[in-house]
């Protein structure tokens, strides 16, 4: 699915990220792991296509994108990716439908298949009912879960996910893992950042990553020290 | 594009009040330039109207001008017609006054002035006394005006106080305003009445020449003036030209112009003022939709949807502004139009006119902001809350 050699970036003289080589293949549900202010949003930001400032390189499905054109990339991102973001990220003026519909607007679905897709991932993430609901009105996992509809409606080949339980309960940490569970048995590549150990243990492999380097070994983490 | 301004509505309802505010200069630019317009086409319209007389196919006018102020005898007489009627071209001649009142001394005990008269109309509406006209034929009863009933009778009531007229005496029946607008002279006699005593005193000064099928009036109107400069009977007395209705809607035209430049500068100043506030609304609102702006982006947007979001945004505001705008103009008008002598008219081309009016204010002023939502950085943006 990716492959990144030797990746880095820097702040001024702040270096974010060095040297990162990572592979995940197709089909994967790969874990990030690492104390905060380590680097994971910033690597998976380069991941997403969201951030092209950057040093090294990075294949998505063999191709580089370092020197596409913006345009371009907004509809790679819209075709083939998938972001649930930390802290939900919804519009908080915009119902449950009009949330997860966000994708398909640039997508250029026709309307009537617009409908059938947002009621078919509604249904998928468990929220039947909710359509008219604001986020306000819901649950901190009923708004993970509009985010995880919202990032699957176009049928993306990778979800990036960045701590998608970062602000929810055991129990409801479980329920949201679950989902991704099951997106990840039906074909679809996973990299979820996450603090927790207990939510790491969904995910087939997990890479550690600690001052902006990457460990791909718990054991090597603390090594250097 | 129709789901992109049903998103733009939406945005505009999410701010309400905020936006109405900003709506408001473009909605008073727009009924100005509504009235404004309104008033200049009323105005063309009722020129153009009266000028349609004068410019009648197949007919051409002379008019002679007395060179004294104070001569109000000579003009046009019999033998003139048919010295005109023989001028090659021409068909037939009627005669006409420009002159719309006679002039008479009138006396009142000791008080004497001199005003203007006239033969009554069919039908006036009095402010005092009965009746709304004078019988042809009847030889003692007239209507004044209030202007001068205050004038000779001062306090007293003038109904039925007698008037002397060039030496006759005549019972004042009637009392009827005179507009600001409209003309009216300040006494009205019968027909007879006038036709005996001053109908002398209105002189045919304006020779209407019906010209021949297929011939060119102005050559004609030419001819006609060189033979009344030889022959006319009172050539002596004054001069003879052709009206030429050019030059009425020159001086109108350059008025037309006068108007039109203050029409330019008032909504311009005003839709200057609302653009200015369209452009701090749309700055506003883009920075405050940042976490939005980030989020379509990753979902897909380009630059180019982020931008034309916005600018159909602003636009979309400008356009309920400028509807808003047409119906406040339209009252306006309505407003004016009670203390106009004509009718002022909104066209469809002035509504036009003010529909791309404000888009194009929509457009000019929300593309800076739309274009600094589009370019932000996307790193940036998805760290906004
Ligand atoms: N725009 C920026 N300018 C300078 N430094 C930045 C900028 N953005 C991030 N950083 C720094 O980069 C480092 C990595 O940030 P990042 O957001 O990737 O951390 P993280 O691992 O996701 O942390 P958390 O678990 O708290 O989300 C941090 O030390 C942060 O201070
Ligand atoms: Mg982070």
């Amino acid at each position: 699915m990716l492959k990144i050699s030797n990746v880095g970036k820097s702040y001024g003289q702040f270096k974010v990220l060095q040297d990162i080589d990572l592979e995940v293949a197709d089909g994967e549900f790969l874990a990030i792991m690492g104390p905060s202010g380590s680097g994971k949003s910033t690597l998976i930001n380069i991941l997403g296509l969201l951030d092209q400032d950057y040093t090294g390189e990075y294949l998505l499905n063999d191709k580089s994108y370092k020197d596409t054109s913006d345009n371009f990339l907004s509809r790679i991102r819209g075709d083939q990716l998938g972001f649930v973001f930390q802290n939900f990220k919804l519009l908080t003026t915009y119902n449950v439908y009009e949330n997860i519909e966000i994708p398909l607007v640039y997508s250029k679905t026709e309307q009537h298949n617009k409908l059938e897709r947002v009621e078919a991932v509604i249904e998928q993430v468990g929220l039947a009912g909710k359509e008219k609901s604001r986020p306000s009105e819901l649950s901190g996992g009923q708004q993970q879960r509009v985010a995880i509809a919202r990032a699957i409606v176009n049928r993306p080949k990778l979800i990036i996910a960045d701590e998608p339980t970062g602000a929810l309960d055991t129990k409801t940490s479980k329920e949201i893992m679950d989902i991704f569970t099951k997106l990840n048995q039906a074909g679809t590549t996973i990299i979820m950042v996450t603090h927790d150990e207990e939510v790491a243990q969904y995910a087939m492999r997990t890479v550690y990553i600690r001052d902006g380097k990457l460990y791909h070994d718990a054991k090597d983490v603390f090594k250097n020290d | 594009m129709i789901d992109k301004i049903m998103i733009a509505f939406k945005s505009i309802g999410k701010n309400k009040n905020r936006n109405f505010l900003t709506m408001l200069g473009i909605i008073i630019g727009i009924a100005c330039v509504i009235a404004i317009l309104a008033v200049g086409d009323g105005f063309t319209k009722t020129m153009t109207k009266g000028m349609g007389t004068h410019n009648d196919k197949g007919r051409v006018t002379i008019s002679f001008e007395a060179s004294s102020y104070d001569d109000v005898t000579s003009g046009f007489t019999k033998n003139d017609i048919s010295t005109l009627e023989r001028v090659s071209g021409v068909g037939h001649v009627k005669l006409d006054s420009s002159n719309t009142a006679a002039t008479a001394k009138i006396q009142y005990k000791t008080k004497q002035e001199s005003t203007d008269l006239n033969k009554a109309p069919k039908h006036l509406k009095l402010y005092k006394g009965v009746g709304t006209t004078i019988d042809k034929s009847d030889m003692s009863n007239i209507f004044i005006s209030h202007d001068l009933a205050s004038r000779i009778f001062k306090g007293e009531s003038a109904l039925n106080k007698p008037l002397i007229i060039e030496g006759n005496v005549f019972i004042v029946r009637g009392i009827y305003k005179v507009s600001d607008f409209n003309y009216r002279p300040d006494i009205y006699v019968s027909k007879d009445v006038f036709k005996q005593l001053f109908a002398n005193q209105i002189t045919k000064n304006i020779a209407r020449i019906y010209v021949q099928p297929n011939v060119n009036k102005k050559a004609v109107g030419k001819r006609a003036v060189k033979q009344m400069k030889k022959f006319g009977e009172d050539k002596q007395m004054g001069s003879y030209s052709v009206s030429n209705p050019d030059q009425i809607s020159k001086t109108f035209t350059k008025m037309m112009n006068y108007i039109t430049y203050f029409v330019a500068l008032v909504a311009g100043i005003s839709l200057l003022i609302a653009g200015i506030g369209v452009m701090n609304v749309m700055y506003i609102t883009v920075s405050e939709r940042r976490k939005e702006i980030g989020i379509r982006r990753a979902f897909g947007a380009t630059s180019n949807d982020i931008r034309s979001q916005f600018l159909i945004e602003s636009v979309v505001l400008c356009v309920i502004g400028g509807l808003i705008g047409i119906i406040f103009g339209y009252v306006l008008v309505a407003i004016i139009n009670a203390f106009l002598p004509f009718k002022a008219i909104v066209t469809g081309y002035s509504l036009a006119i003010s529909l791309s009016v404000s888009t194009a204010v929509g457009l000019i002023f929300g593309f800076i902001p739309s274009n600094k939502a589009a370019q932000s950085p996307l790193v940036g943006l998805l760290k906004e809350e």
